[in-house]
């Protein structure tokens, strides 16, 4: 009996060495560099909390990035490396309705347990697919029919998806779930309790696999991070990363103030506004800064008109695609680029941006600066100038509101030179601004709104605009359908053109087909987008970015930001 | 006198609870909720939209999710903030003190100074230094507390005197108690300034002139003509009925104590309750902004009863019944 034991306690301390033992599968990145050294970071606002679930602001998110690790690695222009994060290597089986993911081996989370399989699963099981926990990530993981992947474990270090359906975007999109750490959290999700987890008062309890681990918390004014000793990337020369001891963020609740304390050196890098980049290129050389610029962002902004607006002489207008043409041609966005953007911005034809390069299709109908193209096309919709005003066939004199989101100068600025140029063509047009908030519930409520400029987020696979594409989408809201919206159903003059079936036939196929069939049908929908203009798309603006010289081996770029490889910055001394 | 204070005390109880319907029934108003900005992201669908708005409550009708409130706040429990989710009070207290040492600073500063300075200019009316205080009291009321904030800021910068922001340096943690005092006080001088400086002036200017006032009332020529020490007059007599007006402006002075530093606090990033409760506004984070307006009532209602006290401290002919 007694000798029974003694073999069971021997073999379980045995299993327990050789664990401890997996050596580490470290990721060696392109770079050389000194330990030491604090990067101090601004932000301009602190973190909300802690918590992935919870978050949904960069504030907190930026510092999430640091301590928790996806299970794939992008690089700083968005594309998905061969070698991810967490994840080693995978494979796409059964035409990607299965996947298998081989964990990197020997990984450990800060405090010192090893990460493994087990981690990924709870995480996808427990958290991010748990009714009771909602977040955004919950319906980034949902195929195109709305179901979760079925997430099991194969052994320490092998974790199986399994999918109903095929689901192009698989990878990206689950592959950017956060990875939570099971012996941390699994109690308080039992309980009930996940998502007063971790805020910004717990910042001790914090664990993770990044290469920084928050350690103090000073409301309002700093987080101080310190760098993670367990983590898994080395540099060329065989030294363990990060090489930064620790990173602040400081958190500077004004523009005007972060740009000083960049300037006399309290923080070591920052992203100017267009209007503060002339004067930073000319202190760079004297100063030692170094100031840049990349291409654009992903985020777009346009002008749309509400197909179903409440007044139907003026739906007539808004449906007709020439009267959306003539607004196109009037949009002076040359003028914009100059006087709003100081000249760091590039036009904006098509519905994707051009930082999402491989399903961006440059060549789309451009409508360049033309109040007689306008005059032409308003002619072929019918409408007529009649002692200067402008009228439509019926004799209606053609008079709206366009509206954005108050606050927003960029917006405003961008309304105001439209504006100027729509009452050139003769039409009798007010400019509105109005609160975000009643903004939010007349676009997606209500419908009481007819001309808008707003603006989505975006990112590199064009399915994130499926919610706004299909003719049944949450935020399609320029053309709700009638089963969609009361408001709709009511009018009973529903209109959907062929073309509006088209794109919705396109995002109901793009999640299930291969990436190269994926590219063809996304650049039919950007042609048809620019043909036929139910959102009209502005400008976007370029990133712009500054850091001190004593920092060395910062990329930016406008997807990865400054900070996408912080792991292999390092600072002079 | 502790009969009164304690009546006072107690008439406030049913004021808050004025106060806390009012304002519940005004943010209930604003269009929207906290979840508008979830809702214009593509990413998030409404499902998840309505099991947020259901575990936030945001469905319940509005009569009750004031009870809940309510029955919470009179245990002691304020609510909790939708974006931190953490205790309300927990967050105020966690910044409150921190405006508190810069508006407290700031009214010690403006009123120890600004007083002498009034008396200075009383008594020496029409002079150079008078003219000279009056130019730059006028100079100090006509400019924006933001704009003098924004140009101490460029000072601070170009010359390297001081921090530009927060309240402590990165290494504030590791630094010596002495050393921790210093660094707090170099970062309070700046916002103290543009805070303080623009009270200042305006009580320098009503101290002189109340004071200017009294010194022509016939009792103080009375006493002069009776050959009483002119200190005494000015000091005894003159100044304490001059003052009376300026203690009522100092009880309202204690009230905005914990608001009246938002600018200011944005601008030198001051982690102070400021931001935290106008990004709550702007969010919605509608607990959040109840109890901060109820903080700030209970300030307003105590720095009136304090004002009051002192008041009939100060003036004999004031009795509190």
């Amino acid at each position: 009996m007694g000798r029974k034991i003694l073999v069971i306690v021997f073999v379980v301390l045995f299993s327990a060495a050789t664990l401890l033992a997996v050596e580490t599968e470290y990721k060696v990145e392109p770079y050389h560099g000194q330990y030491g050294g604090i990067l101090i970071t601004p932000t301009l606002s602190g973190p909300k909390t802690l918590n992935p679930a919870v978050a949904r602001e960069t504030s907190s998110t930026d510092i999430i990035g640091r301590f928790l690790d996806f299970l794939i690695e992008l690089d700083q222009y968005g594309t998905i490396q061969s070698e991810g994060r967490l994840a080693k290597s995978w494979e796409r089986l059964e035409n990607g309705k299965v996947w298998i993911f081989h964990l990197r081996k020997g990984v450990l989370w800060s405090d010192g347990v090893p990460f493994t399989a087990d981690d990924v699963v709870w995480t996808f099981n427990k958290v991010w697919e748990n009714p009771n926990i909602p977040s955004g990530t919950q319906d980034v993981i949902k195929d195109a029919k709305g179901n979760f992947p079925v997430v099991e474990k194969i052994d320490d270090y092998t974790v199986k998806f399994t999918l109903k359906m095929p689901f192009r975007p698989f990878l990206r999109s689950v592959g950017e779930a956060w990875i939570l750490p099971k012996h941390v959290l699994a109690k308080s999700v039992e309980e009930g309790t996940f998502q007063q987890q971790w805020t910004v008062s717990d910042i001790d309890k914090i664990v993770g696999t990044g290469p920084f681990i928050p350690s103090e918390y000073v409301s309002g004014e700093r987080v101080v991070l310190k760098r993670n000793p367990h983590y898994w990337r080395k540099d060329l020369d065989g030294k363990i990363l990060p090489y930064l001891d620790g990173e602040v963020f400081k958190i500077i609740t004004d523009q005007n103030a972060i740009l000083l304390a960049f300037e006399s050196g309290e923080v070591d890098h920052m992203g100017p506004r267009s209007a503060d980049y002339p004067r930073l290129r000319k202190e760079a050389e004297q100063k030692g800064f170094i100031v840049g610029l990349d291409g654009p962002t992903f985020g777009t902004q346009f002008f749309c008109f509400n197909f179903n607006t409440p007044d139907p002489v003026k739906r007539k207008w808004f449906r007709n695609e020439y009267f959306r043409k003539a607004v196109a041609y009037a949009f002076n966005k040359d003028a914009v680029i100059e006087t709003t953007y100081n000249g760091l911005a590039d036009a904006q034809w098509s519905a994707v941006s051009a930082a999402a390069k491989y399903f961006y299709n440059p060549n789309v109908r451009k409508y360049p600066y033309n109040l007689n193209f306008s005059r032409a096309m308003l002619k072929l919709g019918g409408f007529k100038l009649v002692k200067g005003k402008l009228v439509d066939k019926d004799g209606n004199p053609v008079k709206f509101i366009i509206t954005t989101n108050s606050g927003n100068t960029v917006r405003e600025d961008m309304c105001n030179i439209l504006v100027e140029n729509l009452k050139k063509l003769g039409m009798d047009v007010t400019f509105a601004p109005q609160d975000f908030n009643s903004l939010v519930k007349k676009l997606l409520n209500t419908g009481d709104w007819e001309g808008l400029m707003i603006g989505l987020t975006g990112g590199v696979d064009p399915h994130g605009g499926s919610n706004v594409w299909k003719l049944d989408g949450d935020l399609h809201f320029w053309n709700y359908s009638p089963e969609k919206r009361k408001y709709v159903k009511e009018q009973n003059d529903y209109y959907c053109p062929d073309w509006a079936k088209e794109i919705d036939a396109i995002y109901k196929k793009e999640s299930m087909v291969s990436d190269e069939e994926a590219k063809v049908l996304f650049d039919k929908f950007q042609e048809i987008v620019a043909e036929h203009l139910p959102l009209i798309y502005t400008v976007q603006r370029k990133y712009i970015y500054a850091y001190s010289k004593k920092i060395h081996n910062m990329e930016p770029t406008a997807f990865g930001g400054r900070t996408w490889n912080v792991y292999a910055i390092w600072k002079e001394k | 006198m502790l009969k009164y204070i304690i009546r006072r005390i107690i008439v406030a109880i049913p004021v808050l609870i004025g106060v806390s319907i009012l304002s519940f029934i005004i943010i209930q108003m604003a269009p929207g909720d906290f979840l508008d900005q979830l809702r214009i992201n593509p990413a998030v669908s409404e499902e998840t939209i309505n099991k947020m708005t259901h575990q936030f409550g945001l469905d319940k009708p509005l009569v009750e999710q004031y009870f809940l409130w309510l029955k919470s706040a009179l245990t002691g429990n304020f609510g909790y903030s939708y974006s931190y989710r953490r205790p309300v009070a927990e967050l105020i207290w966690s910044r409150a003190f921190n405006t508190l040492v810069l508006a407290f600073s700031s009214l010690v500063f403006a009123w120890v100074i600004g007083i002498g300075l009034g008396i200075f200019s009383a008594l020496h009316k029409y002079t150079i230094i008078d003219h000279t205080l009056t130019v730059l009291a006028f100079i100090g009321l006509a400019t924006p507390a933001f704009f003098l904030g924004l140009l101490l800021l460029y000072f601070a910068a170009k010359t390297g005197t001081f921090p530009i922001t927060g309240m402590t340096a990165v290494n504030h943690a590791q630094m010596p108690m002495q050393e921790k005092i210093v660094d707090i006080l170099r970062h309070l001088f700046l916002p103290m300034l543009a805070l303080g400086l623009i009270r200042l002036v305006g009580i320098m200017r009503q101290m002189r002139g109340q004071l200017l006032d009294v010194m022509h009332e016939d009792y103080v020529l009375f006493a002069v003509a009776k050959g009483m020490p002119r200190n005494v007059v000015i000091y005894k007599h003159a100044l304490r009925n001059a003052i009376n007006p300026l203690i009522t402006m100092f009880g309202y002075a204690l009230a905005s104590l914990l608001s009246g530093a938002l600018i200011i606090e944005i601008i030198f990033s001051w982690p102070g309750l400021g931001r935290l409760i106008y990004n709550a506004l702007l969010e919605q984070d509608i607990y959040l902004v109840m109890g901060s307006l109820m903080i700030s009532s209970a300030m307003l209602i105590g720095g009136n009863l304090i004002a009051d006290v002192l008041l009939a401290w100060v003036d004999p002919r004031v009795r509190l019944k």
